[in-house]
């Protein structure tokens, strides 16, 4: 395999893992509809569902995370 | 109070668009660069510092230094509280104060979820918030990332010497043919949740020490998490079955730790990643937007990461057949 083709193909790929950022996308999402669902029918549990809101978004986020360091692993390292 | 100074709403709006228009001026003349990237965080010293003999040399990277900077700011900080504490006042000011709100916070919040062990996860969570918090929030320091040592690379660009000797920066190349020999900054400091090494050590220290606690708890009885046997010769099927579970439990312990370390790794990098470009691409102002989404981003991963180990030694100190009581609130 010549350089080109070796680079192009890391680009190729960082780009197709990214793909799975969709999933940490809908998740937030989804979490963030049932907070604001709650918070709009019960606004004195605000801070309870804010906190419980964030923590559900990292976790979300972790995921969208790992195919970003898949993409870094390509760009980056190899 | 009518010794403060009158605060003049239309100071700060003036020194902002000032630095704009530096900005300005300073991308015509000196056009930013993009630096250059790598996972692996680079070296700053030219010698090793010692050799261990089966796993190599140790260099002194730029992490590290990051790492040391960041446990001297928190050694100052728990040194000038205890100062201010020593002192006998009954409401703290000045920064005990913000510290004493976010401690009785995360206090409360550990006390919820893990009773009467809260007294020994607490320091966990709390060191593990403000290591975390420090290293991610002095990656945003004007100088950090920026200010390094010139090192000679095919990638770079050509240089400029201002002092010589002492000060150069490296420019933009004229984009002719390949040169023989670019220059790249090396940073002093680069963002200790950068580097791999920080961020899997954090997070070994915290599933190590979640089977610690577990153990205290329970004694030896907690490893029956691991390797449920208990229902394997009532109900030979569902006993089988609780087998299996117990064996995945002890698989995703393990992805734990990647998880930990890749969730903190990935979400510094990408930031410093994003500073990065878009401070070369666009090099007025837009990097205050994304600087200013860094330092939500910082505070959150810090609050999960210790959050997180919370929680998981919390469930690691409850049996399994018991259901405690829950606080009333």
């Amino acid at each position: 395999m010549t350089g080109d083709i070796v680079e192009a193909a890391k680009f190729i790929g960082a780009g197709l893992s990214m793909i799975g950022a969709l999933g940490g996308g809908i998740g937030i999402g989804l979490s963030v509809h049932g907070a604001l669902g709650g918070m709009a029918r019960n606004p004195d549990t605000y801070g309870n569902l804010l906190t419980n809101m964030i923590l559900g978004i990292a976790f979300s986020e972790a995921i969208a995370i790992y195919c970003l360091v898949i993409a870094f692993l390509m760009l980056f390292v190899l | 109070m009518k010794a403060k100074s009158k605060w003049r709403w239309g100071v700060n709006r003036w020194i902002v668009l000032l630095f704009i228009i530096l900005g300005v001026f300073g991308a015509q003349y000196f056009p930013p660069i993009q630096p250059h990237i790598q996972v692996a965080p680079e070296n700053i010293s030219a010698q090793p510092l010692f050799t261990l003999p089966v796993i190599g040399s140790f260099y002194m990277t730029n992490t590290m230094v990051a790492i040391i900077i960041s446990y001297i700011l928190v050694l100052i900080l728990g040194f000038s509280i205890k100062q201010a504490l020593s002192k006998g006042d009954l409401i703290p000011k000045g920064i005990t104060g913000a510290i004493e709100m976010v401690v009785e916070a995360l206090y409360n919040m550990t006390e919820s979820t893990a009773g009467k062990w809260a007294g020994t996860i607490f320091p966990y969570f709390m060191t593990i918030f403000l290591v975390v918090l420090t290293a991610n929030w002095l990656e945003l320091l004007p100088g950090v990332d920026s200010i390094g040592k010139i090192e000679e690379s095919v990638h770079g660009t050509p240089l400029l010497v201002l002092i010589p000797g002492v000060l150069a920066a490296v420019v933009k190349g004229t984009g002719e043919a390949v040169q023989e020999s670019g220059y790249l900054i090396v940073p002093y400091v680069r963002a200790a949740s950068t580097d791999l090494n920080f961020t899997v050590a954090l997070a070994l220290i915290s599933v190590v020490m979640t089977q610690v606690i577990g153990i205290k708890a329970q004694g030896f009885g907690y490893f029956s998490k691991f390797f449920n046997t208990r229902t394997l010769f009532t109900a030979p099927f569902f006993g089988a079955m609780d087998l299996m579970v117990s064996l995945l439990e002890l698989i995703s312990e393990f992805s734990k730790i990647l998880s930990f370390a890749f969730r903190l790794f990935g979400n510094v990098f990408a930031g410093m990643v994003l500073l990065f470009l878009v401070g070369t691409m666009v090099p007025v102002f837009a990097q205050s937007f994304v600087v200013l989404f860094e330092v939500f981003i910082g505070l959150i991963q810090a609050i999960v990461f210790g959050m997180l180990t919370m929680i998981f030694m919390a469930q690691a100190t409850k049996g399994h057949g018991e259901h405690e009581e829950e606080h009333t609130a």
